[in-house]
């Protein structure tokens, strides 16, 4: 039972670096300190633009900050709490990014 | 050779010593291994940064409490469970217990979540499902999957095959002066390209090599090097990463199944106070010290000439003289690495430089390229040693403890 237990969480591994061959993210598949994710968010609530200590109550994370994985996971961190908890908000986010130094990008919510 | 009676395994009951590893459910290396993840994580204050649910990977985990309660109850299980390892209390439950929590505080949280944290709970869940029968094999397997998944996703990525990761790195976020300054005399991105493919060449050679036992004592050094040289080079531990990828070597180590016998001169005072100083740190009763004047020395080929001149260590069969001797004792030591493990994880001023420097000393002593070197020191203590003490050993202690 504890082997067939081991077994699978050990599968369950496999099977998530596999799956992260075709999506943007990188949760559960061992790679760790693998980019380089430079980004700044610019949020407003209802019109009323939120400072760097609001933003950070509301995502977890800094307003500029640099994250060693993917930026989908600043993305999914954004996007999921707008869906999840704030629906009867108006908020529109920003976000400017940069992927090991390359050229900037940007994010927006809601999308475009 | 028969086994002499002294030399076979004391029988132990579970210590409430945290510097002892012996007599519990499971062996010493394994034992060791999550205490040292344990013994860390409440050093580095890990427990401030357990969460409250917040967009959890398993929907609905944060609906099942209030969050604060999930928060606290996640505080308490992991501070029990941490301090239960560590004082040799239902170390197999309490290592499942403690690993399955930080893997429900990484799925409740995506804020929380990283891999370091992950890889901690794997390790501490799987070591939770210890059988006798299969060893470790489920921990090995983890590690063979972690490399894996490291080495793929990077040789996967267009930044890490140019370079261009390491660059940004190095120079940009770190503004390291070394780096900017070897790189500069190379052409450009040349040095970042070698770290990014030594790095990607390193996680996928460890990755077969955690799974063929004969490579086993390359990958365990390997593995080492890899994680000391990123703290050395960076002055970081990378949260739990140094900690908990270092220790995980030690589902690789076979721990001696009897104990070892110490050889040394009975007639030298320094050596008997050295004896007898060692004997304080040698919790687990693995050494049984005898005088070569006993002549037991004979039965391992050794004259009582060599055995006069140098101290010796017989491990199931093996003979190791002078620094080499010294070196197994510390190593087949748990109070050795539960040592070395606070000293690296307390909470310095300037941890990045004294980390820096307890690595680097560790890494010295430790390695067989210091033997000789080692040698050498413990040649010109050893022939002076009648000057060390005037000290004569009295007859009792010629017969070991």
């Amino acid at each position: 039972m504890r082997l067939a237990i081991g077994v699978a969480f050990l599968a369950f591994q496999i099977a998530a670096i596999v799956y992260a061959r075709y999506v943007p993210s990188r949760y559960f598949c061992w790679a760790p300190f693998d980019m380089q994710t430079e980004y700044w968010l610019e949020v407003t609530v209802d019109g009323r633009p939120l400072n760097g200590q609001e933003i950070r109550r509301r995502y977890r994370r800094p307003q500029h900050g640099v994250d060693n994985r993917s930026p989908q996971h600043v993305i999914d961190i954004v996007q999921q709490c707008e869906e999840r908890y704030a629906a009867a908000e108006r908020v529109r986010v920003r976000m400017r990014y940069t992927v090991n130094g390359k050229e900037e990008r940007q994010w927006h919510w809601p999308p475009r | 050779m028969a086994l002499a009676p002294a030399l076979k395994p004391v029988p132990q009951a579970p210590s409430w010593n945290p510097f002892r590893c012996g007599g519990t459910a499971l062996p010493i290396p394994l034992l060791l291994m999550v205490k040292l993840v344990a013994l860390t994580l409440l050093l580095t204050n890990h427990v401030r940064l357990l969460p409250d649910p917040f967009l959890p990977f398993i929907p609905g985990l944060d609906l099942l409490l209030p969050p604060l309660v999930f928060q606290r109850i996640l505080q308490t299980v992991f501070v029990a469970s941490a301090l239960a390892l560590l004082f040799n209390r239902w170390v197999r439950a309490s290592s499942l217990v403690l690993g399955l929590t930080i893997l429900l505080a990484v799925v409740s949280s995506k804020a929380y979540y990283g891999n370091n944290k992950t890889f901690c709970g794997c390790l501490l869940f799987l070591t939770g499902l210890y059988e006798p029968k299969r060893g470790t094999l489920l921990l090995r397997w983890q590690l063979i999957v972690v490399y894996f998944g490291a080495g793929l996703n990077k040789i996967l990525d267009a930044d890490w095959r140019s370079g261009l990761f390491f660059e940004n790195w190095a120079a940009n976020r770190l503004r390291h002066g070394l780096y900017m300054q070897a790189a500069a005399l190379l052409p450009p991105l040349a040095l970042a390209k070698i770290m990014c493919w030594s790095t990607i060449i390193v996680e996928l050679t460890l990755s077969p090599a955690f799974a063929i036992r004969r490579a086993w004592p390359l990958a365990i050094w390997i593995n080492i090097l890899f994680h000391s040289a990123l703290l050395l080079f960076t002055g970081s531990t990378f949260t739990m990463f140094f900690y908990a990828m270092n220790a995980s070597v030690l589902a690789f180590i076979s721990w001696p199944q009897n104990r070892l016998l110490v050889i040394y001169d009975g007639d030298c005072g320094f050596c008997t106070r050295t004896r007898r100083f060692l004997e304080r740190f040698d919790l687990e009763g693995t050494l049984h010290w005898t005088a070569y004047q006993s002549g037991l020395a004979r039965r391992y080929g050794l004259t009582d000439d060599a055995a006069r001149e140098r101290l010796y260590l017989i491990e199931e069969g093996r003979i190791f003289a002078g620094y080499g001797a010294f070196q197994r004792m510390a190593m087949y030591n748990p109070a050795s690495w539960i040592s070395i493990a606070i000293l690296v994880a307390l909470p310095w001023d300037d941890a990045g430089i004294v980390r820096r420097v307890l690595v680097a000393g560790f890494l010295i002593l430790f390695s067989p390229l210091f033997v000789p070197l080692g040698e050498s020191i413990y040649s010109i203590v050893a022939r002076n040693r009648h000057r060390l003490s005037s000290e004569t050993a009295c007859p009792v202690d010629r017969h070991g403890a």
